[in-house]
């Protein structure tokens, strides 16, 4: 399969889960899993879901204006790079985000997030 | 050796020979390397460091706001995540960008870049 569209279609699943439902999350990570969110360090399914779910704010809108992808390397993984605005409910402007993923291949042909790093871009 | 001080040690490494001397990047890459500036996807070191070259301003200088860093699987391979502003002589307003490397080790105990992505916010782009 293309891997643009397979980077793109995880894109979108991967935001519209986090902007619906943040707890289902944890599908898309395993126990070897590392998040940085702003700087913050993060590992293991479980403890992701956690900070994910913990941030401060409700309800929030992911707008995604570029996705770049590139195979990582010989075990089939692959990296996801986005950016985009983040809209949360209640605030006047939305925060500028870039985002990175290391995707794995899953036995069942789906992929999992092994990496993954957020930094907001301020002004 | 503490992974966030070799992140930190080759990000300074690659944007000051970046800043000083764009064609000395070309160590720092391989056949198998793969760059995406801006949308547009290069491979390998020769069209890599010919793109860089290439781009359309003589000076430049890279400050860098944040580095992250996290392993990247068995392998041994570091991924890098970089953000912080490009700043064009002869321009007015520094460019906002971030770029992430995929790092590789070599049997010498040094690192290439395997993966480059580069990008820069909507609105502020040089091709």
């Amino acid at each position: 399969m293309d891997p643009d569209a397979v980077a793109k279609a995880f894109v979108e699943h991967y935001y519209r889960t986090f902007d619906n439902n943040r707890a289902e999350l944890g599908n898309l990570y395993q126990e070897g899993s590392m998040l940085t969110f702003e700087g913050a360090k993060t590992q293991g399914s479980q403890a992701i879901v956690a900070k994910l779910a913990g941030l401060p704010f409700q309800q929030c809108l992911h707008n995604i204006s570029t996705v770049d992808c590139q195979p990582s390397g010989p075990g089939g993984g692959m990296l996801v790079f986005v950016s985009g605005s983040l809209q949360l409910a209640g605030e006047q402007h939305a925060l500028k985000f870039s985002q990175m993923f290391h995707l794995i291949p899953t036995p069942q042909g789906s992929f999992y997030v092994l990496n993954d790093i957020f930094r907001l871009n301020y002004a």
